[in-house]
């Protein structure tokens, strides 16, 4: 694990994206302190409204909490308003990916256009030679590796991100766990030293992620009409009430009344379908992967590696099977994974070395 | 590092400094022996009391009104809200109509009281304005006809300056006996301001455009009874602005009023100097860029220009960096750019209101603040140029 991240350019420019959280102001923080130039800017990717009132990220609030931080800290600080490129980029594309039967990731999305194309084009314009975050990855002579914090590292959602950016980011909080930036924070009096951890999606209020879909898609779109729940044969077992309301691997919200337990194994969202079965079900031994970025050179056919199918799942040892499409890829899984859901980001690691990743098809 | 870069503050139409005059008369009411409360029987009490008094002849002397007709208020939004609100809720009261018309080119202050008068169960019209921000006098005779509480028309306009006929529209209401209010924060001390001639019943100043420090502004009411207090308490200020008054604001709003209305004209020939060695300047450096509301009747400390291709927030960003203070659009309190109501209302195509910025002077810029600026424009453009073509914006 490398510990350190990369070795101060004193006077370099850095734009550090500050959510308002700890993490961000801590990185700020660490980059004043080896005496980077540094520009703060707050990103504001989508309209505030009551629903979202104590959200620790993203909200009015945490735009103000970044301010402060900033201002603490005697560095200049910007809110920029990507509400538009977030909505279409982000946003949209959550609702859609629901639409279609499949459980998407947001923050890959925002992290691969948002943070790490859009606000980067701003560090171009701003003269900046790095672009920094409060990620938990240790950014290292042009590769991504996990961040020391095990329970946090989030490499599994940097996996799109373009593979010339890593070189000029910088991710002081990537080599400290949890407890050490936020006593850091306590150290340096950041207003933000104790604030709670966001773990939600940022625009879905209330972790009802249903709800957005039911602004954006309508009341009677067909992910969120009724359909059926049938088995692996196609034998109904009942209807649920709208196929976006389930994930695979989901077990609550399914009928009862069965020897074992069981959960969703699959989604066909032109028949409006849920299929349901036992755990010995969900289990797959091959992963399909598309929008393909590497950020490592490319893998060839019959190469190794591990593939992390969920942000929480154990990595499991794959082999590339077949990669005849520049952006789609074929992996033979050595052990199975569980619940291997579409839409979900399937990672590829190297020991703790991000080598890229796609979307699970 | 933020303090090290040359700067020049050129967004005085958010805030001035505080003139140095203003800071003198203000700061014995600051000092150490303190300040009495203008409400207690006491010396200390007559001693502050006294004060008030002497800044409502103030300015009541320099805008034409009586010194019982000055209303203190924490700023222009609250002196906005008295006269909308408070107007409307007099005229509900008094078995009037429960409506008021604001020119789609008002201050926030005014706009949202006026939609606040709607929540309340009243009516808000909001009245078009043509290219020169004049609002449309058919539509205003409209809607006195079908009965008001009052109107309300910004004399000199916050984002690009132009200055509203209050004369003429203070003459049309007069024929339909309707109140007419005007915020005229931007107007104090830029043009020649005084309700003497006119017949206006509610004017709004801030003390923060006119060199006296923010958190003070009053409200001229002409006619206590035509408004209710929406500030509820102790009765201060004629029952119609309850709370202790703030002496210092006071003292200093009552000063700077007194200095910006007697050197109007000096002072407006030094902004008009200033602004038209700024556009003339820029439109030779930036040969694209439109000077919005040129043509109509602008106060002469502001200057809006929209340069084509650029990102306007970012423009804002990269001239802080550089050390130039100015506004996109109006000033936010988040800090994020929206596209301007008030340039779409005087019929500036979106794309271009998503690129303007606005320039302000006052007494204390010089030419080399406006020649600083004209010397980093170029740079920025281009950079800025380059970044919206990367976002595609």
């Amino acid at each position: 694990m490398p510990r350190s991240s990369q070795s101060p350019k004193p006077g370099a420019r850095v734009l550090v994206a500050m959510s308002g959280g700890v993490d961000s102001s801590v990185a700020a923080a660490l980059l004043v302190e080896q005496g980077f130039d540094v520009i703060g800017a707050t990103m504001k990717l989508f309209c505030y409204t009551d629903d979202v009132p104590d959200r620790p990220c993203c909200s009015l609030d945490s735009i103000h909490d970044a301010a402060r931080v900033a201002a603490s800290l005697d560095i200049p600080h910007y809110v920029l308003n990507f509400e538009d490129r977030f909505g279409r980029d982000v946003i949209d594309d959550f609702v859609r990916e629901y639409s279609q039967g499949r459980t998407p990731i947001p923050c890959v999305r925002c992290n691969s256009f948002t943070k790490f194309r859009d606000l980067t084009a701003h560090a171009d314009a701003l003269d900046c030679e790095y672009v920094a975050t409060g990620h938990y990855t240790v950014s290292k002579d042009g590769n991504l590796y996990r961040g020391a914090d095990s329970g946090k590292d989030q490499t599994y959602f940097l996996w799109g991100i373009q593979r010339d950016v890593v070189r000029r980011m910088l991710t002081p909080v990537g080599s400290l766990t949890k407890k050490e930036t936020r006593d850091i924070a306590r150290r340096l009096g950041l207003a933000t030293a104790d604030k709670k951890e966001s773990v939600e999606i940022c625009f879905v209020p209330d972790n009802n992620y249903v709800k957005v879909l039911e602004e954006k898609l309508g009341l009677d779109a067909p992910a969120l009409s009724p359909g059926p729940f049938v088995d692996s044969s196609g034998n109904a077992l009942g209807s649920h009430q709208g196929f976006a309301r389930y994930t695979i691997g989901q077990r609550k919200g399914l009928p009862g009344g069965f020897p074992e337990p069981m959960f969703v194994t699959r989604i066909e969202p032109h028949e409006r379908k849920v299929v349901i079965g036992p755990a010995s079900e969900l289990f797959n031994h091959k992963a399909e992967l598309k929008e393909v970025n590497w950020l490592a050179d490319t893998l060839r056919v019959g190469d190794t590696c591990h593939l992390q199918i969920r942000y929480r799942s154990r990595p499991v040892p794959a082999r590339i099977a077949e990669s005849a499409e520049p952006n789609r890829l074929t992996l033979e899984l050595i052990e199975p994974a569980r619940a291997v859901a579409p839409g979900q980001s399937g990672v590829l690691y190297d020991g703790s070395r991000l080598l890229g990743g796609g979307i699970l098809n | 590092m933020e303090s090290t870069t040359k700067t020049a503050y050129l967004d005085n139409a958010a805030t001035t400094p505080v003139r140095p005059e203003v800071l003198d008369a203000m700061l014995p009411y600051l000092a150490p022996e303190g300040v009495g409360n203008p409400s207690s029987a006491h010396r200390f009490g007559r001693e502050a009391k006294q004060a008030v008094a002497t800044a409502r002849e103030q300015i009541a002397l320099a805008l034409g009104a009586e010194p019982n007709q000055v209303i203190f208020t924490a700023g222009g939004t609250e002196a906005d809200n008295l006269a909308v609100v408070g107007g409307a809720l007099a005229a509900r009261d008094a078995g009037r109509p429960f409506a008021v018309a604001v020119s789609a080119v008002e201050h926030p202050g005014v706009l949202e009281a006026a939609y606040a008068v709607e929540r309340m169960g009243g009516k808000a019209i909001v009245l078009p304005v043509d290219e020169s921000g004049q609002v449309e006098r058919d539509a205003l005779r409209h809607a006195l006809q079908q009965g008001l509480a009052l109107v309300s028309a910004m004399w000199v306009n916050n984002e690009v300056g132009l200055i509203q006929d209050i004369a003429a529209l203070a003459d049309i209401c007069l024929e339909y006996a309707t109140p007419l209010h005007t915020d005229a924060v931007q107007a104090v001390g830029k043009i020649p301001c005084t309700m003497q001639d006119i017949p206006l019943h509610f004017l709004a100043i801030a003390g923060h455009k006119i060199g006296a420090p923010q958190g003070i502004g009053a409200a001229i009411v002409k006619d206590r009874q035509a408004v209710h207090c929406i500030t509820h308490g102790g009765g201060q200020q004629f029952g119609l602005r309850s709370g202790t008054e703030n002496v210092p604001g006071i003292v200093a709003l009552g000063v700077a009023v007194e200095l910006s209305v007697q050197h109007q004209q000096h002072d407006a020939a030094q902004y008009g100097a200033l602004r038209d060695f700024f556009e003339t300047k820029l439109r030779e450096i930036i040969p694209n860029v439109e000077v919005i509301g040129a043509r109509g009747p602008r106060a002469p400390h502001i200057s809006n220009v929209a340069i084509p291709g650029i990102d306007s927030e970012a423009m804002v960003m990269h001239l802080d960096l550089a050390g130039i203070a100015c506004s996109a659009g109006s000033a936010c309190h988040t800090g994020t750019v929206e596209p301007s109501r008030v340039l779409t209302a005087i019929g500036i195509p979106h794309d271009l209101a998503t690129r303007s910025l606005r320039f302000s002077v006052y007494k204390q810029t010089t030419q080399t603040d406006v020649q600083h600026a004209l010397d980093v424009i170029p740079g920025i453009v281009n950079k800025v140029r380059g970044l919206a073509t990367t976002l595609g914006r």
